[in-house]
């Protein structure tokens, strides 16, 4: 029964693959690669491109405010774009890179599916997560749409993987790498470490715990949990270590051409201070397109503080699941981000799966869905 | 220094407020402002050129009108008639004529321009012929068109200029002794709204019609496809064509002349900041530049005034180069630049490791590669200590 | 008392002598005529030329030299100064594109800008700064909008093939060049426009014409880099213009035959010379095709006889003073044709008109360069396109053989273009097709220098070299771009008529443009001096308009309020949820639920219940979904309700 149900999901994942690979062949047609909602700014595979001619021609990869992505993403995707071979089409190794890294991103989001499901053996969450991250329409266009979103997801499901299977080092290696590629990542440090700390959170008995509180009124729900310092210790060695390493790479790979503080100006800034005003999914865009310049500071402030704000709080209140608290995090970064594109709902949307079993038991889910509704119905419309 | 410097600024203005009262009316300058952008606004280039006809005729010189046209007529390609505007349909006067300065055109008319003109806060680079050098014995007409509403008059069809700024630059004005009288003449709708903040004395407002009016134009012109003139600046013209530089009118003869059945509106006056009477005052005192003369014994003192305000005027020529560079010329000097900026020996020895890396590194050489091999190697250590842990 | 005054006679006569000698300041006027190959235009050239020493003192007097450009030089410490407001786009396949008018004088529509300052680097953009502001007083333009960083660049050798680092390069497209702008112009001249040349610029009539440039060429040569020479400010004032010649007579045979004269295409005559001036004439030019038409119709312009100009084929309505040949041409030996007027010898009191009667009805084909460079636009849609350049050989032999130093092999083209930030453009899109065929950027391309553009602080500059065989037909580059958005005050008062991207310049190093004449004593014509002048093949290509996405203008307010109260509905949403406590909540629901179960919310729980596949099991946790089911439905539907009432808004 078991090896049917296994057999049954590696024939989905080929297939979703296959279906990539087959879209692969015909990106023009389908035109993804310039649509806005797949490609931003920071991740369009385009301007990685002229990032990497212009460095090739002894400029600053930054010049010119067209790449604003980190330069080991230039390191790695920038020698594929060049290479062409005829009449195939233009980017395929990147293409092809993107779909490796979507099936890692699906088998890791399954791994880590199953260790949250312990207790569950009536749905496989993480098959069901990882397939919804496969088949899932927005991951899989933002994958052939020639967008660097597939790469930074990874990074984000390795540090959750890691950190649930309390594999201290590469949760570091992951948290550190997404937080360099995208910013935003760097909101899971809080529920890394409670997720080493108190380990993987076991909803079934969670809930158990907390219904055997209400009907016996003895025992607090988290008395049985202790926050265990070591691990936590050895990641933060470890991300501090892969930081140093990161940023001596990325150093050495931008000596000529204003080290280090130009990078964070340029990637990192550029998030911050939401200086293209091209649309995109997200709303900031469409607001500070508008907004009267003296009171722009004001609302770079509030929109961010908006996404930082509820950190601690939310900290607290999940503090029992770490993992369902890194979700929400990445739910609310996604669509408050200031470059959102479709590969970020993407990511949330798939994790979604993990809490599959017990979504009927959390309201804040629906809510939180709800604004998810929200803000791409806004969005939807303000873009069109 | 500073103190010297406000004690100079103290005792310059308490002379100047002193003398304020007593100066006499010693020069005259007029700014006259087309806000209408696109052809269709054709008047309004032609009202404002007339009445720069006008105060040149009567004698302000070119260097003391500082005229705003906020679009090219002249010059349009669907002007038939290349360089010539006229303001009646029997075409017997080009109003462009062969000597026109215009100081403002184009975008440059803009709310912040007009307020700057006015307030005279310009840049260092601003050039004297677009400055309004007036001073406490100044005469100044302003005259304005375009479209308006309750309070406002819009510029270029997307700003506003509000009662409020109006009055609030004219207050300025007031207390930078810019100017000793202002008449501020608007032909636009609803223009008496716009006077309704002012409050420095010394100033005197019509407008060409009352709240609630519009200004309509006095007619079209078919060779040219559009209106040519409007109505209130159509009758201002008619008054001021039978006068000339010696002529004594008065500018209550003027008020005098408006007709609400031909104007179609009602030409209003807000003279309760004004404290001469109006029939006292002859029109050239505004729309000419007919100075009194007046017959002295004595040497001339009349620069006194003159030598305290010309500390507070600056000219470009004494800009400095103080801008900081906002952008980098070439990538040479880009990257000159940035080799100037590497840290140097303060950091301490972590510093010091980074600089004989770095230093190491460059001997190397392909920094391209190595991040390659850096890169690669993430690989196997990601794996390696993932297996140890 | 006697001694003193011869003393003192004797220095004003040094005085005098040592000015006369070695200062002279000295101001000719030029005007040249030619007609031109497209339908009885007739081309216009001034030059008024100002020479005057270089100021060594602080405060030194001219006499005819105008004090704002001295002033102008000395504050700014200009080197060489270009400056143009142009009108109308220069037909270079009609009008011709070699020969030193159209190769020199032909400027891209609006105003074009270039200068050279003698200061240090850092201080080229603030003086440069300074000079805009300063020349949109001087001419009455918005030259002053060249002053921020976005507008102009600091090419490096693409334009005019200066290796200094002080040249800087602006150009505005869309400025409206009018009466305004000519006047201060010709109050530069000693004589303004009341007496010589210029007095006869009939405004109506010269904004009447196809084509109209007024040019201010300034080289001085006094801030110490070029020795041996004395030091000098020269001023070149130029001003083309295409006009269509009046009269029009048509033949027995149908054809037209268009015959001018001064007061004809301005609507004045040459009245009197400036006195001022030193010299002063008039040239009416046949060119090298037009005489080598006439040559084909047997008419004699080799010797010279009393009558010939009156011949066969034209008559001058004038006796010209000179005949100037053309020393040697390359052109199937046929050699430009020059009759000079002197100014001096036409009697003020009896104005003559200077004209041309064609006799006979001329069809010819005008010189052009060896290639006909163009630009445009591809793609549709307001997020991208692409620019492309196209280099369209003229098929003209002469192009090539017109120029000396040729190689015969392969042709030298130098690109030099400039883009504002708001198209961005991707150089690692650059495709060059050589005849249809697409070629490594690497095989034509010798020399690049990119500097990208950068978002509302400088504009993408782009300088190439190509080189390519001679019989090439075309070459065309492309150049992929995305359309940026800009901030609502940034859009100018008629965003949607469009953004420009100035022309392009297109200069063939290889050929050269230069009239030689036979005639040596050429020292009192600057003009000719100047046609003799190396003059590198130079067109400017197209103004291109790039209609960009426009947000609405009106509704900044609405759209600040949306989006704050779509984040304050998220946060307040948000902040609910974690206000209330699962424990608090259930005991609250189950509170509810046994009150009364209501219809609707049992329905709904039993449809998640069915969707979700499992049996219903805890009744608590069902009461509290199908609690949140109302609420939950109500805020959806207001949602969706609010958004597409917003979506049909905007439709």
């Amino acid at each position: 029964m078991a090896k049917k149900k296994i057999g049954w999901y590696w024939v989905w994942v080929t297939t979703s693959l296959l279906f990539r690979l087959f879209l692969i062949y015909f990106p023009k047609d389908l035109n993804f690669t310039s649509r806005p909602e797949v490609s931003t700014p920071l991740t369009s595979l385009r301007r990685l491109a002229e990032g990497y001619w212009l460095k090739q021609s002894s400029l600053s990869p930054y010049a010119g405010s067209m790449y604003h992505a980190s330069p080991l993403l230039l390191s790695i995707l920038g020698p594929l774009t060049v290479i062409r071979l005829e009449g195939q089409p233009s980017h395929l190794f990147c293409s092809l890179l993107f779909v490796v890294a979507d099936f890692f991103t699906a088998v890791l989001i399954r791994a880590t599916g199953q260790k949250l499901q312990d207790a569950y053996s009536i749905l496989p969450a993480g098959d069901v997560a990882s397939l919804i991250y496969l088949w899932n329409p927005l991951t899989i266009v933002s994958c052939v749409g020639l967008s660097t979103s597939p790469v930074e997801n990874l990074m984000v499901v390795l540090t959750l993987y890691g950190a649930c299977s309390g594999l201290a080092p590469l949760a570091a290696f992951g948290w550190v790498t997404a937080s360099h590629l995208s910013l935003y990542p760097s909101v899971l440090l809080i529920p890394v470490i409670l997720l080493l700390g108190y380990g993987p959170d076991a909803p079934s008995r969670k809930l158990f715990l907390q219904k055997g509180s209400r009907t016996n009124g003895n025992k607090p729900p988290l008395a049985g949990r202790s926050f265990s310092w070591r691990p936590v210790i050895y990641f933060l060695l470890w991300a501090a270590i892969w930081a140093v390493y990161v940023l001596f790479l990325c150093s050495i790979s931008l000596k000529q051409y204003g080290g280090l503080s130009e990078m964070f100006k340029r990637t990192h800034g550029f998030i911050l201070t939401v200086e293209d005003l091209s649309p995109n999914i997200g709303v900031l865009w469409y607001f500070f397109a508008e907004v009267f310049e003296f009171f722009r500071e004001f609302f770079l402030i509030v929109f961010h503080v908006n996404i930082l704000f509820m950190i601690l709080p939310l900290a607290i209140r999940l503090n029992h699941r770490p993992c369902f608290l890194a979700f929400v995090y990445i739910a609310i970064s996604s669509m408050l981000k200031s470059y959102p594109s479709v590969g970020d709902p993407a990511l949330y949307l798939a994790l979604l799966g993990w809490f599959v079993t017990e979504l009927a038991g959390y309201g804040e889910c629906k809510l939180l869905l709800c604004d998810g509704n929200w803000l791409c119905l806004f969005a939807d419309n303000s873009g069109g | 220094m500073r103190l010297f410097l406000f004690f100079f600024f103290f005792f310059s203005s308490l002379l100047a407020s002193k003398s304020n009262a007593l100066t006499m009316h010693t020069n005259n300058w007029a700014v006259l402002v087309c806000t209408s952008r696109f052809w269709f606004n054709y008047r309004h280039m032609a009202n404002t050129l007339s009445l720069y006809r006008t105060v040149k005729r009567l004698g302000i010189p070119d260097e003391r009108i500082i005229l705003m046209l906020a679009d090219d007529m002249a010059c349009n390609s669907r002007n038939k008639y290349p360089a010539q505007v006229f303001n009646n349909e029997n075409h017997r006067l080009n109003l462009y004529g062969d000597n026109v300065e215009v100081d403002y055109r184009g975008y440059e008319v803009t709310v912040e321009n007009f307020l700057r003109v006015l307030t005279g806060r310009h840049e260092n680079a601003v050039p004297r012929s677009k400055r309004l050098l007036s001073d406490e014995g100044s005469h100044i007409l302003l005259y304005m068109t375009g479209h308006g509403g309750d309070e406002f008059l819009k510029f270029q069809d997307s700003e506003e200029l509000q009662s409020h700024d109006l009055a609030d630059a004219v207050k300025q004005m007031k207390e930078k002794h810019r100017f000793k009288e202002l008449l501020i003449m608007v032909d636009t709708c609803q223009a008496a709204t716009l006077f309704n903040q002012l409050h420095s004395p010394g100033v005197l407002a019509i407008g060409s019609s009352m709240k609630g009016e519009n200004s309509y134009s006095h007619h079209l012109d078919s060779d040219v496809g559009v209106s040519v003139v409007d109505r209130f600046t159509f009758y201002t013209l008619a008054f001021f064509e039978r006068l000339n530089t010696y002529s004594n009118a008065s500018l209550s003869s003027l008020f005098n002349s408006y007709h609400p059945s031909a104007l179609m509106s009602t030409a209003y006056y807000r003279t309760n900041l004004y404290q001469r009477p109006l029939d006292a005052v002859p029109v050239t005192n505004f729309f000419g530049s007919v100075m009194e003369t007046i017959h002295t014994d004595s040497g001339y003192r009349g620069f006194s005034n003159k030598v305290t305000r010309r500390g507070k005027i600056k000219t470009p020529v004494d800009q400095e180069i103080s801008q900081n560079e906002r952008r980098r010329l070439t990538s040479t000097i880009v990257q000159d630049h940035v080799n100037d900026c590497s840290p140097k020996d303060e950091y301490g020895i972590l510093s010091s490791v980074w600089n004989s890396l770095h230093e190491r590194l460059e001997k190397t050489g392909d920094t391209d590669t190595l991040v390659n091999y850096g890169l690669m190697i993430m690989l196997p250590l990601v794996t390696i200590t993932t297996w140890l842990s | 008392m006697k001694f003193q005054l011869q003393l003192l006679l004797f220095v004003f006569v040094l005085v005098l002598i040592s000015h006369s000698s070695g200062n002279e300041e000295l101001f000719t006027e030029e005007l040249l005529l030619r007609p031109l190959a497209d339908h009885g235009k007739v081309l216009a050239h001034f030059h008024f030329e100002h020479r005057a020493p270089f100021p060594n003192r602080d405060h030194q007097h001219y006499s005819l030299f105008p004090k704002s450009i001295h002033q102008l030089v000395q504050k700014f410490r200009i080197r060489e100064m270009e400056l143009s407001f142009t009108q109308g786009r220069w037909d270079y396949e009609r009008w011709g594109g070699f020969d030193p008018v159209s190769s020199s004088n032909v400027k891209p529509p609006g105003v074009e800008l270039w200068a050279v300052f003698d200061v240090p680097p850092n201080e080229v953009d603030e003086t440069w700064r300074n000079l805009t502001h300063t020349l949109s007083g001087l001419f009455c333009a918005s030259i002053n909008f060249l002053d921020s960083t976005t507008a102009y660049s600091a090419p490096l050798w693409g334009f005019q093939q200066y290796y200094s680092s002080g040249l800087r390069y602006g150009a505005l497209p869309r400025e409206a060049v009018c009466t305004e702008n000519l006047t201060p112009w010709l109050k530069l001249l000693p004589c303004r426009d009341k007496a010589g040349l210029a007095s006869i610029l009939e405004r109506p009539s010269i904004y009447n014409g196809f084509y109209h440039s007024q040019k201010l060429r300034l080289i001085s040569t006094g801030f110490g880099s070029e020795e041996g020479l004395q030091p000098e400010i020269v001023l070149q004032q130029t001003l083309t213009v295409v006009l269509q010649s009046g009269s029009q007579r048509t033949t027995t045979r149908a054809e037209r035959v268009h015959s001018w004269s001064i007061s004809s295409i301005f609507g004045r005559k040459a009245k009197q010379r400036c006195v001022l001036a030193k010299s002063s004439s008039i040239f009416i030019e046949l060119d090298r095709a037009l005489v080598s038409q006439l040559r084909n119709l047997d008419v004699k312009l080799d010797e010279i006889s009393d009558d010939y100009w009156n011949n066969s084929a034209f008559e001058l309505s004038v006796t010209p003073n000179r005949v100037i040949k053309e020393a040697q041409s390359p052109y199937n030996g046929n050699l430009a044709v020059l009759y000079e007027y002197s100014m001096d010898k036409i009697n003020s009191s009896k104005p003559t008109d200077i004209g041309i009667m064609w006799k006979l009805p001329m069809v010819w084909a005008c010189l052009q360069a060896p290639f006909h460079a163009s630009r445009f636009l591809m793609g549709s849609g307001n997020e991208r396109g692409s620019i492309a350049i196209s280099l369209r050989s003229t098929k003209s032999d002469l192009g090539f053989s017109g120029g000396n130093a040729i190689d015969g092999s392969s042709i030298q083209v130098v690109v030099f273009q400039v883009v504002p930030w708001y198209v961005k453009v991707y150089f690692h899109t650059l495709q060059v097709i050589v005849d249809g065929e697409s070629k490594m950027v690497d095989d034509v391309i010798e020399k690049m220098h990119v500097s990208p553009s950068e978002d509302k602080v400088s504009p993408g500059v782009m300088e190439m070299i190509l080189r390519f065989p001679c019989d090439t037909n075309s070459v065309v580059l492309t150049m992929e771009f995305d359309k940026g958005f800009l901030h609502i005050d940034e859009y100018p008062p008629d965003a949607n008529q469009g953004f420009d991207i100035p022309s392009a310049v297109i200069t063939f190093p290889d050929a050269q443009a230069s009239l030689f004449y036979l005639e040596d004593n050429l020292s009192n014509s600057p003009m000719l001096r100047k046609f003799q002048e190396k003059n590198i093949l130079l067109s400017y290509t197209e103004v291109l308009l790039v209609p960009l996405a426009t947000p609405d203008f009106s509704m900044p307010y609405n759209v600040i309020t949306i989006t704050c109260t779509v984040f304050a509905l998220y946060f307040g949403s948000l902040l609910n949820v974690l206000r209330r406590r699962v424990g608090e909540e259930e005991r609250f629901l189950k509170n509810k639920a046994s009150k009364r179960t209501r219809f609707f919310p049992l329905l709904l729980h039993k449809l998640s219940a069915k969707l979700r596949g499992r049996p219903q099991e805890q009744p608590e946790a069902s009461s509290q979904s199908s609690s949140m089911g109302p609420k939950l439905v109500l805020k959806v539907i207001l949602v969706a309700g609010v958004a597409i009432g917003w979506h049909f808004y905007f439709r």
